[in-house]
């Protein structure tokens, strides 16, 4: 039976020529910079003068300070994700169901976006001046004088806070899209408030929990910058410690190793959200839907608590960013605090190539990732293929990886003849690419999960091909997802640093390169202006992306973009 | 569209841009910091009229980016950097030794035998404290390596982690040399550090910003980050163990298989003469000068004056770099 369908599976493709363009070029770009790529890395890991051995792999297990380290990612990513997804779960809720003004809404937006939109080490280092020895809230605040800024609990808060939005983008359009006709109905049942969140709202949202909380597990799974400068020495992490085998023991094979450790639990956490979700349907977007109307499924008080915690976090993210904004005008942060632009005029002379070379990265990267995004969340999503599973598993291999082993093996993989790219703008810009976009695929594959295949199906028998049926259906239908996907391959073309350092080079290079240099070598002033660029640039794009989008006009799609990017 | 012309504005503006540039530029990887870096190359444009194509990187990554670019060298020179970064190039071949007019001139510990680096500085290693924290505690500035034991200054200090930083292998070098290369008295006095030890940082200068806000009492730095701090404003107070301190060379290299080999020697020329390195003190970088030919600057000899330092053996240190490095870190770091 099994055979038969693929048969089938192949024929169908077979006959479709624009599907099976699209299906072997993806595959050949997947090949070229996911597969290819790790493949050299893991030969280089692997092989001890010409012949494959699994000796180092064996050494590494062996090492109590690596078990310990792989562990701690576990201990540490899994809190990142449920921390994450709550945080993410409590700001949705509070946009879309407590009825607060599109004013307020865009300013607490701006706040949950802050740190996704910022470079790695802003949380980080704003948590050091913040809770160490003489730290503004520890010791000023609070009076306390030995406490500790290194460790799990400031790892974990740093990562919680500097991902939670990726939840918040996750979670809120779902929450948006689940028809509060459905609430509403239930609650003229009879049925309690507490009674139809429990068996209403979440079970629809489910799968945007199983997401939001398998992207948080991988981004702290691969985050190194975050352990570096915060875990101290008792919580060592993966990621950090393969960044150190390098970069430190110039180490490859080890590092290599202690990366390709971290792919067993992305891959288990992967299967796990997969079945999970994959028992449940969740269809709201039938076609059909009514009027909307405003929800009473949420108590008045309940409302206001939802308010109130979410201002608190809000308030405390804008308080770390105050710091940043301080640091940034001022001489020398602590010593000598008067004013001054000269950090700005610095970054807008000397830093000029840096953010020349950025932004035409992030705007070759950004229409490339989106549409790249969508097609393979579309195909995962509705086609059915032979190898689909394969496609999916394989496009979320260099995301799931950590950014250090991608760097690495691109910069291994593309040195060389027959593909010679390092020292180009392209490298980097497909590293962005296929390492960012997953979040436009997962997005796709969640979207498309709510919205009933009946949609498609109509417009296939009414005769549309299966290319204009998903330019006149199914686009329109995933350009929320499109733009999440989109703007995050931007966002991330300017904040990303750990697999990009190794492959900037003498003509093209990064701001957030410039941001980690800055920071190591004590100035701290360019640092924090080069950080708040970053943070204008990305919002004021962001911004532009949802103006589009909302003359765009396309009907509910309109609303819930302009929501995803937080404008 | 608004923003795909922007996209176009901007690509075209970049190719008039490299258009322009002049013929045979000299591609460096820096590990000096940028602030240090700049003027140099910047005076050497001026002598010779060759640009400098530069970018920063940490030595750890500098040096793995040199190995993994070596069959297609994208540099021409490795400039700056501990000369254990160095040594660690050599044995992945990915230097072409060079002697410049200088190399004669310079003592044995400034040059690899071979021509494989030269050195172009001089770094010694310094205690720093916080001044406010001193006072605080009624101590005063560390005089002896015994004094960082002191449990005052626990959990208070900040210092270079080994497995990244030439800095903590120069200082871990030190208290060898301090112990008469007697490594278990070694490890037990860095057993003892390891106590008042608040964290260990990724580069060399990581801990310089910390103590001079208050948020660490102090630490072991090379005397040019830790003069910067000073000059930045911030209250930080300089000393010197009685039982010496090490330091270390900062060294250059020609890259083997170097696209622009002739611009690449000329730089070097220019970096290990007083050319380069006389012009240090003009733009306040505390480096000590390596060439005999160069006077160190008045403050910062007054800085040195008194202070009882050694430099670190180089065959000994590259004999057992990684053995020691190991054991530290599977006997101090956790």
């Amino acid at each position: 039976m099994a055979s038969r369908g693929f048969a089938s599976e192949g024929r169908r493709v077979l006959r479709d020529p624009l599907l099976l363009g699209v299906i072997t070029v993806l595959w050949l770009l997947l090949a070229l910079f996911v597969l290819y790529p790790l493949t050299v890395l893991m030969v280089r890991a692997f092989s001890d003068e010409g012949r494959l051995t699994i000796e180092p792999l064996m050494t590494s297990l062996g090492d109590s300070s690596h078990r310990a380290a792989f562990f701690n990612s576990l201990i540490l990513a899994a809190t990142v994700g449920v921390l994450g997804t709550l945080l993410g779960f409590l700001f949705a809720l509070t946009a879309t169901r407590t009825g607060l003004g599109r004013r307020w809404l865009t300013l607490l937006d701006a706040a949950a976006l802050l740190p996704l939109v910022s470079p790695p080490f802003t949380t980080s280092i704003a948590i050091i001046f913040s809770f160490g020895p003489k730290g503004f809230i520890s010791h000023h605040l609070l009076g306390f004088d030995n406490v500790s800024a290194y460790g799990f609990v400031s790892t974990a808060l740093a990562e919680t806070l500097t991902y939670f939005p990726i939840a918040y983008l996750t979670l809120r359009p779902i929450i948006a899209a689940i028809d509060p006709n459905l609430e509403e109905m239930a609650f003229s049942l009879g049925g309690s408030r507490w009674r139809i969140f429990r068996t209403v709202t979440v079970p629809l949202a489910i799968p945007g929990f199983a997401n939001a909380f398998l992207l948080l597990f991988a981004a702290s799974l691969a985050d190194f910058a975050t352990p570096l400068i915060l875990a101290g020495n008792s919580f060592p992490v993966l990621p950090t410690q393969a960044y150190l085998q390098i970069t430190g023991m110039f180490d490859f094979k080890g590092g290599a190793v202690l990366s390709l450790m971290l792919l067993v639990p992305a891959a288990v956490v992967y299967l796990l959200q997969r079945y999970w979700v994959g028992r449940r349907t969740y269809v709201t977007v039938t076609g059909k839907v009514g009027q909307r109307s405003r929800t009473r499924a949420i108590a008045p008080w309940a409302s206001v608590a939802l308010v109130v915690a979410t201002v608190l976090v809000a308030v405390s993210i804008l308080y770390f960013y105050a710091l940043l904004v301080f640091a940034s005008a001022v001489v020398a942060f602590g010593a000598n605090n008067s004013f001054t632009w000269h950090h700005y005029a610095v970054i807008f002379t000397e830093g000029v190539p840096a953010i020349r070379d950025t932004l035409i990265i992030a705007l070759i990267g950004m229409p490339l990732g989106g549409l790249y995004g969508v097609l393979v969340g579309y195909l995962i999503a509705r086609r059915r293929f032979p190898g689909r599973q394969a496609m999916e598993i394989v496009s979320m291999v260099n995301y799931a990886l950590p950014g250090t082993i991608v760097g690495i093996a691109y910069l291994i993989a593309f040195n060389d003849p027959p593909i010679a790219l390092t020292g180009g703008a392209m490298i980097i810009v497909a590293c962005y690419v296929f390492r960012y976009s997953p979040t436009g695929i997962r997005a796709t594959v969640a979207l498309l999960s709510q919205i009933d295949r009946s949609l498609e199906e109509a417009s296939s028998s009414l005769g549309a091909g299966s290319g204009e049926t998903f330019r006149r259906v199914t686009l329109p239908l995933i350009a929320p997802a499109f733009f999440a996907g989109l703007g995050v391959v931007f966002i991330r073309s300017m904040t990303a640093i750990s697999a990009t350092i190794f492959l900037v080079s003498l003509s093209w290079t990064l701001i957030t390169v410039r941001i980690l240099e800055n920071m190591t070598e004590m100035a701290l002033g360019p640092a924090a202006a080069f950080s708040v660029f970053v943070i204008v640039v990305v919002f004021a794009v962001v911004s532009v992306l949802s103006a589009i989008l909302a003359r765009l006009r396309t009907a509910t799609a309109g609303a819930a973009a302009r929501s995803l990017l937080g404008g | 569209m608004r923003m795909f012309r922007v996209a176009l504005l901007a690509l075209a503006g970049w190719l008039t841009a490299v258009a322009a540039q002049a013929a045979d530029p000299v591609n460096v990887y820096t590990i000096w910091p940028e602030n240090y870096a700049r003027p140099m190359f910047q005076e050497f444009e001026k002598v010779t009229g060759i640009k400098v194509n530069f970018i920063r990187f940490s030595s750890g990554e500098a040096l793995a980016r040199v190995i993994a670019e070596k069959n297609n060298p994208r540099i021409d020179v490795l400039f700056g950097g501990p000369v254990e970064t160095f040594a660690a190039g050599i044995k992945e071949g990915i230097f072409e030794p060079y002697k410049s007019p200088s190399f004669a001139k310079l003592p044995a510990r400034f040059k690899h035998v071979d021509g494989q680096w030269t050195a172009i500085a001089d770094d010694p290693l310094v205690f720093m404290t916080n001044g406010a924290f001193l006072k605080g505690k009624g101590l005063k500035p560390p005089a002896s390596w015994d004094d960082l034991l002191d449990p005052a200054y626990k959990n208070q200090l900040q210092m270079a982690d080994a497995r990244t930083s030439g800095t903590a292998v120069t200082r871990i070098f030190s208290v060898l040399e301090v112990n008469k290369r007697d490594e278990e008295k070694t490890f037990a006095y860095l057993k003892k550090l390891r106590q008042n030890v608040q964290v260990y940082t990724k580069s060399g200068g990581g801990g310089t910003l910390p103590v001079g806000l208050g948020q660490a009492g102090g630490g072991i730095f090379f005397i040019v980050d830790a003069l910067e701090t000073k000059a930045k404003g911030y209250d930080v107070v300089i000393s010197f163990p009685k039982e010496g301190i090490g330091s270390s060379a900062e060294a250059i290299a020609l890259i083997k298989g170097a696209k622009n080999q002739a611009a690449g020697k000329k730089l070097i020329d220019f970096a290990t003469s007083a050319a380069m390195q006389s012009k240090l003190a003009d733009h306040k970088v505390n480096f000590v000068p390596a060439s005999p030919d160069v006077k160190t600057e008045a403050s910062l000899a007054e800085v040195l004056k008194g202070a009882t330092i050694f430099p670190i053996d180089d065959d000994y240190a590259g004999a057992n770099r990684k053995r020691i490095v190991d054991r530290w870190i599977k006997e101090v770091l956790p």
